[in-house]
């Protein structure tokens, strides 16, 4: 070996080559090379001419692995760290990971102030966590580094110290305070990124300053807050972001500064002062431009991100005095007409928790702004700002009353929000019982009045009226105001209205105590006398908003209403379960809309159904799930959505206005193909339909395929005819099974078929007027999801591939594929197929059977070897691989294949991708 | 050796921007405006100041706009075509593309309408902007080899800059106007920290201090959805858009002018409203109105009365770079300028039933359509007007604003029964006091000198920069000379931050090789590492 290094130290010149560093690195980590070689392998690599980051990290090696040489490799590394190229940061890294106790202070201190500008850099910033060095030093390196003449240096160093600040007791205040006001110092330098840094230690050293001294500490609060107030108008956008942040922060700061950054005049010597001691009074004189409207200026910011932040520095601040807090809600009211969702969910969340704090004294002069924002066309908005009205105390009746207004409104607008609204509504009446008392006789007159049917019966308007008054009394024992009836009425609409109440009680709960408080108490309150409720109400000292105060519940169910909404995330253990049950209440309630949705669709309201629809998905999707059962209860519902939306959009073409335009009939054929697909999906990869519900599905199918033979097929008529029969049948038999009346739909298309088949053959002589006058009859069924029905999934993992490594291959000659695959819920009935595609369209089948596979249960984990056979030609080339599952419920093929599924397949997970390379490349 | 400031113009006044700067020994000319107030010598800068011997071309490095509007662009073609002056002038893109709009729009009215003598003509107008070089924000143009100039993004109007100036090693900045806080449509002005010896700031309003805007915006959209959902009209009287198409324009009343909504009282400048300054809050207001249209989900329409083409906001969509960061973050997925809800206005819906909202000119309800209107719909309770901040005596505009009157005579024959209800609004572009304070407090220069703005509150401002800040400050009156002296130097290439206490020696600081290789980005290398980027030895010699 000695002999072919030899011939590189003769020529010193030439660098290293690859090659031979490979086998250099070879006899390194072998522990048996002899001394003698690893000795004068270390002079060839700290002789060679050119150090590239490999002869760095072969030094490394030699020292890890030879201990007998490591000082002479490290002292050759530290001596690169001279490099002015980026080759000293590598060394460092080298050093580093080495982490030898050898690194002692002056030379650790030497390689933080080395000639290579990234090496500095690198040191400052990985100082702190790499190498173990005593704070003292560490801080002495960084504060003298945020003189150096580098910006990125100086942001280095400084981002250093914010991190020291995090994990070191520094019990020296003038250390503390030097740190501090050098940050300061650096407020006016040149370069963006020194001053963002310098923010981040000034708020940070500022809190461990404040901190040190408690006499002072209100004292050096306000200084910190004055000067981070400074910084908003930076004309950096992260500057301005990172003082807001800083902002957040504050402990504690005088009223008076908080109030000043609120308005850009300089506020004068009046009364404000007179609550300021002395020192506070001086220091505010001093301070008072500086921090002149800053935090206004945060929120009129051209940039979105500053005006977020300087809401969320709100969020803090706020808390630090009341009187703030209340001139901060003018301006926060004010950022609801922001351009930005982002900056408007931000106000309402700080909003929100000025409210969960008490803080949120809402005024008549907010109430547009607000309450506007209920009828915003972001759904995140809506259910923001009812948020906070579920937890929020209103001032006055008139408020009150606007809310109602604008929640009923809200509810017009947007038919998706019913559930939240409804709950909306039960906290309001829970918080507010004393306005509810007031609106009751109003109430009642047009809650009975649509009862009796006198009125256009707006349901979703008086379900929300029975749920405020209904839920008044909640808490609270004086019932007198509120008629029994309205509870007897409430019991009626029972189904819709509970989930309102979901967070204290269940359905039957909710029966129960509506059923109890339906019994006429002895004086009969059927019609009621304002004056009364005035009287009564006279006897109610002042309102109790919040629930959580000692209301006192008198009767037996008082014990059945559960836990506050507060304490609801205490149940972690049922947390699952309850999830589940809140998903399937969720997916049934989603379920029950579309037979609604259908009429509509008949009276021509297509758009309208259409964005409903979308909204439906989009909350669906946005849904965070953990538990499996949820997983598939969501699967079904999105799967039968999509179902529905492609029907509605097809049925659109249906109607006279869209007739027959030759665009169209591509479109619809697309569509309906798309739909065909769906359905198969929904048939084959969810198990656990009752046989009610399997008809529903084959129904859906026969409309699909009526549809087809009535508008777009030519040319397969025979074929989809043939399905269209095959399938009847399926429905006709299994409805002689049951006692189950079949849907005019089908008696009427038996009809059809029937006279088709004693008149001819095939459905081409079939008329297509005929299956117009049976689609007419078809209208969708209500679904309700119960809980038996399961998904079937596969998960695909091929691991140690990727285009950059590819599997070998030799052209001709089979390959193997190793597929690790998990199956859930699949039952050996089943058949999978593992479907290979090549590029150009050729497809392999390889038949998965379970009986011969390991692994048993609901979910199964195997690994599973497929060959594929026809390897090409060419030097790489790439399969995409996928499990699927064979769609048995329909009984003809369309396509005889050899050796291969006989029936439409269905994708059980996503396409995987595979690269092979060939083996004997030139 | 000292920077010399010759102030031509907007001295202690608004109108006719002009400073000539002497710094290391380059003259340059900032803004070349004229004043709307005057219709004699005074109109343009004393132009002889500069050479007594009307040889411009040795006595000017450049001249440099910083903005179209004519107090600031006006005398630029009669300088340049009547005068003499051959040199380079600079200006942004939006600024070259606006200006001769401006200047021809302003010799049509004078010439064509009011029959004054002509000044310059169109021709001159076109051979000025081909001595015109348009610069982009930010890009750094060597005049000469001495002499390096910049522009910042200013706000005020589309194109308006900001433009610093270095010479050896003297720098400054001159600001045009501009504007601290953002609107819907433009940005806030936006400069880089720089180490300056001068900064020539304008100080229009030098000693308000602006509210939030967030309050007026607020008031303005309730009033403006309170009206329309209960069934009212809103009329929005705007200045005209169009080029010198309003017959109003040009109207003299009292002793005060208007050229396309630009109003000057007595030399004074009162609507900052010109062509593009009126199509600001044109598109401000729309564009607030649009988003909240979209945000409520609103259906009533939104009207432009025929008069008042879309023509100028075709620019603000070509120059979408120029507006404020919202537009240019979601212009690829919908223009804003691309108003959804906005739909032409035809005279036969005056007294269809229903809501529906109308902006139709001229802006003080001097005549015209917006006066028609008015005459329609000022008799119902449910209607509203909404006014601009100000308006000029005589007109309806300013009658409504003055007083509760009900009733207004527009003339002998007529009488309006007033029963709408009227609200004031005004939006404005240029930065408040506090804006040119924190902008001086953030460039920390070693000098500053205020210029176009009332010499009372320049006073009190240059007082302020004075105490607060400690810089010197002054205020000269036009053709008046002020020498800021520049003692000590400073160089670039060691930070101000160093201070001798501690100091990190290294004497390859300003080293680097700027490397570009084809089809690669520029990079910035050491020395050291070039040879080995080459692949070359080292030659010693």
């Amino acid at each position: 070996m000695n002999e072919t290094l030899q011939p590189q130290q003769n020529q010193t010149e030439q660098p290293l080559t690859l090659h031979t560093l490979s086998s250099i690195r070879s006899l390194l980590i072998n522990p048996s090379t002899p001394k003698r070689t690893v000795s004068s392998l270390l002079q060839t690599l700290t002789q060679s001419p050119r150090p590239t980051h490999h002869t760095l990290n072969l030094l490394s090696d030699l020292a890890t692995h030879h201990s007998s040489f490591s000082q002479p490799a490290l002292d050759s590394l530290i001596h690169s760290t001279d490099s002015p190229t980026r080759l000293a940061v590598d060394s460092l890294a080298s050093i580093s990971e080495l982490s030898f106790p050898e690194l002692d202070d002056e030379r650790f201190v030497s390689l933080c102030f080395g000639p290579s500008i990234p090496g500095r850099i690198w040191m400052l910033r990985n100082a702190g966590c790499t190498f173990r060095v005593r704070p003292a030093l560490l801080f002495t390196v960084l504060l003298g580094s945020t003189k150096d003449p580098y910006p990125y240096v100086r942001a280095a160093s400084l981002e250093g110290l914010v991190g020291l600040s995090g994990h070191g007791e520094f019990c020296d205040v003038s250390m503390v305070k030097g740190c501090y006001l050098r940050a300061l110092e650096l407020f006016d330098d040149m370069d963006d990124c020194v001053r963002l840094s310098a923010v981040r230690v000034v708020a940070s050293w500022g809190l461990l300053l404040s901190a040190s001294n408690a006499d002072m500490k209100a004292y050096w609060c306000n200084e910190v807050f004055a000067k981070l107030c400074s910084m908003a108008r930076d004309m950096s956008v992260k500057v301005r972001v990172e003082a807001f942040s800083g902002l957040a922060k504050m402990e504690m700061v005088s009223k008076d500064f908080l109030l000043q950054s609120l308005s850009k005049r300089v506020l004068g010597n009046g009364k404000q002062r007179e609550t300021m001691d002395q020192i506070t009074s001086e220091q505010f004189a001093m301070l008072a431009t500086s921090v002149a409207g800053a935090l206004m200026h945060g929120l009129e910011d051209e940039f979105f991100e500053v005006r977020k932040s300087a809401c969320q520095s709100l969020h803090r601040l706020t808390i630090l005095s009341v009187e703030f807090a209340r001139e901060a809600l003018d301006l926060l009211m004010d950022m609801l007409n922001d351009d930005s969702v982002v900056v408007r969910l931000q106000a309402l969340e700080t909003m929100h928790h000025m409210a969960l704090n008490g803080w949120l004294k809402l005024q008549e002069k907010h109430l547009h702004m607000f309450l506007g924002a209920l009828v915003d066309n972001c759904r995140e908005v809506r259910c923001a700002v009812r948020k906070i009205l579920k937890v929020v105390r209103l001032g006055d009746l008139a408020m009150f009353k606007s809310s109602i207004d604008r929640l009923l409104k809200n509810l017009d607008s947007y038919l998706q929000d019913e559930a939240d609204v409804f709950s909306a509504f039960s906290h309001l009446g829970r918080n507010h019982k004393k306005f509810v008392g007031y609106i009751v006789k109003e109430t009642f007159e047009e809650v009975e009045a649509a009862f009796e049917g006198n009125d256009g019966f707006k349901s979703a308007r008086i379900a929300a009226l029975l749920i405020i008054s209904i839920s008044a009394p909640l808490f609270n024992e004086y019932l007198g105001i509120i008629p029994p009836v309205l509870f007897s009425y409430a019991v009626t609409l029972l189904g819709r209205i509970y989930l309102a109440f979901s967070d204290i009680m269940d359905k039957d709960t909710l029966l129960a105590y509506l059923c109890e408080k339906s019994r006429p108490s002895s004086d009969s309150v059927s019609d009621i006398n304002h004056e009364d409720v005035e009287q009564q109400l006279s006897l109610i000292e002042g309102d109790t908003p919040n629930c959580d105060s000692n209301g006192v519940i008198d009767s037996k169910i008082g014990s059945q209403i559960m836990k506050e909404q507060k304490e609801v995330t205490c149940y972690q253990v049922e947390q699952h379960q309850s999830e589940y049950s809140e998903v399937t209440v969720y997916v049934n309630f989603i379920l029950a809309k579309f037979p609604d949705m259908w009429q509509m669709i008949e009276t021509g309201l297509t758009n309208e159904v259409l964005r409903s629809l979308r909204c439906l998905k989009e909350e669906l999707t946005s849904l965070n799930i953990d538990s499996s059962e949820s997983r598939d209860a969501l699967a079904f519902t999105l799967l039968y959505l999509r179902i529905i939306k492609l029907l509605v959009e097809v049925w659109e073409h249906l109607l006279p206005a869209k007739g027959s335009c030759s665009h169209g009939l591509a479109e619809l054929e697309f569509k309906l193909g798309k739909l065909d697909k769906r359905i198969k999906e929904l048939m084959s990869k969810l198990v656990g339909f009752s046989a009610e519900e399997e008809l529903n599905i084959l129904e859906l199918i026969l409309v699909t395929y009526a549809l087809r033979l009535w508008k777009v097929e030519t040319i397969c008529v025979n074929l989809t005819f043939k399905r269209l029969t095959s399938i009847y049948s399926c429905v006709e038999s299994m409805l002689k099974e049951r006692p189950v009346l079949p849907s005019n739909f089908v008696v009427e298309l038996g009809k059809l078929l029937h006279k088709c088949q004693t008149a001819s053959v095939n459905g081409a002589s079939c008329s297509t007027l005929q299956f117009d006058k049976c689609l007419k009859l078809f209208s969708l069924k209500k679904f309700v999801f119960r809980g038996t029905i399961r998904q079937l999934k596969a998960e695909l993992s091929i691991s140690n591939n990727d285009s950059l490594h590819p599997f070998p291959f030799v052209s001709g000659l089979p390959v193997s594929v190793p597929c690790e695959i998990t199956l859930h819920n699949i039952i050996s009935k089943c058949k999978l197929w593992l479907k290979m595609s090549f590029d150009d369209g050729l497809v392999q089948y390889v038949f998965l059977d379970l009986d011969h596979l390991e692994g048993y249960g609901d979910v199964r984990s195997f690994a599973f070897v497929a060959p594929f056979y026809r390897t090409p030609k060419a030097n790489s080339f790439r399969l995409k691989v996928c499990i699927s599952l064979e769609c048995l419920f329909e009984s003809v093929c369309p396509v005889q294949r050899y050796g291969g599924p006989k029936y439409e397949l269905v994708p059980l997970c996503k396409e995987k991708q595979v690269y092979f390379s060939n083996v004997n490349k030139d | 050796m000292a920077i010399e400031t010759l102030v031509l113009g907007a001295g202690q006044e608004v109108g006719k921007s002009c400073v000539v700067v002497n710094i290391n020994g380059k003259r340059i000319m900032f803004d070349c405006g004229m004043h709307m107030g005057y219709n004699d010598h005074r109109q343009f800068p004393d132009f002889s100041l500069i050479s007594p011997s009307g040889d411009f071309n040795d006595a000017l490095s450049c001249i440099i706009i910083t903005h179209f509007h004519l107090d600031h662009v006006g005398a630029l073609a009669y300088f340049t075509e009547v005068c003499g002056y051959g040199g380079p002038v600079y200006m942004t893109y939006p600024t070259k593309a606006l200006s001769p709009l401006m200047l021809e729009d302003y010799r049509k009215v004078m010439v064509d309408r009011r029959g004054e003598e002509e000044l310059f003509t169109s021709d001159h107008i076109a051979e000025c902007m081909k001595k015109v070089i348009a610069v982009d924000l930010k890009q750094t143009v060597q005049v000469d080899e001495d002499l390096e100039i910049r522009a910042y993004y200013a706000g005020h109007v589309i194109g308006a800059a900001m433009f610093y100036v270095k010479v050896g090693d003297a720098e400054m900045v001159y600001t045009g106007d501009y504007n601290m806080t953002p609107d819907r449509h433009l940005g806030a002005a936006q400069i880089d920290r720089l180490r300056l010896d001068l900064l020539i700031t304008e100080s229009t309003y030098a000693t308000t201090i602006r509210d939030s805007k967030y309050a007026r915006e607020r008031e303005f959209l309730k009033a403006i959805h309170k009206c329309v959902s209960s069934g009212g009209k809103v009329l929005i009287p705007t200045f005209a858009l169009g080029r010198a198409q309003d017959q109003n324009s040009g109207k003299t009343i009292g002793t005060a002018r208007e050229m396309n909504g630009l109003y000057y009282l007595d030399g004074i400048q009162f609507g900052n409203t010109s062509f593009f300054g009126s199509n600001s809050t044109n598109s401000e207001l729309c564009i607030l109105l649009e988003d909240y249209w979209e945000r409520m989900n609103l259906k009533v329409p939104i009207y432009f009365s025929a008069g008042l083409t879309i023509q100028a906001n075709m620019y603000y969509k070509m120059l979408i770079g120029w507006t404020s960061q919202k537009i240019k973050d979601t212009y690829s997925t919908h223009n804003a300028f691309d108003f959804k809800n906005v739909h032409k206005f035809e005279r036969s819906m005056l007294d269809a039933p229903g809501p529906c909202v109308l902006f139709a000119t001229p802006g003080m309800i001097s005549g015209g359509f917006s006066l028609e209107v008015f005459k329609h719909w000022a008799p119902s309770e449910n209607n509203l007007v909404t006014l601009p901040g100000y308006c000029l005596a005589g007109t309806v505009g300013h009658k409504l604003t003055s007083g509760k009157s009900t009733n207004i005579d527009i003339d002998p024959d007529t009488q309006i029964d007033v029963r709408c209800q009227i609200h004031q609004l005004a939006f404005s572009p240029h930065t408040d006091s506090k804006g040119i304070m924190d902008l001086v407090k953030f460039l920390s220069p070693k000098h500053v000198i205020l210029v176009h703005g009332e010499k009372p509150k320049m006073d009190s401002l240059r007082e302020r920069i004075h105490s607060e800040l400690e810089i010197p400050c002054y205020n000269p009156a036009n053709n008046e000379t002020k020498c800021s002296s520049v003692d000590t130097p400073n160089s670039t290439l060691i930070d101000r931050n160093l201070t001798p206490e501690l100091k990190v020696e290294d004497e390859r600081v300003a080293d680097g090789v700027l490397v570009m290789e084809s089809n690669k980005k520029a990079k910035i290398v050491h020395r050291d590492e070039v040879l080995i980027m080459l692949d070359k030895k080292k030659q010693e010699v």
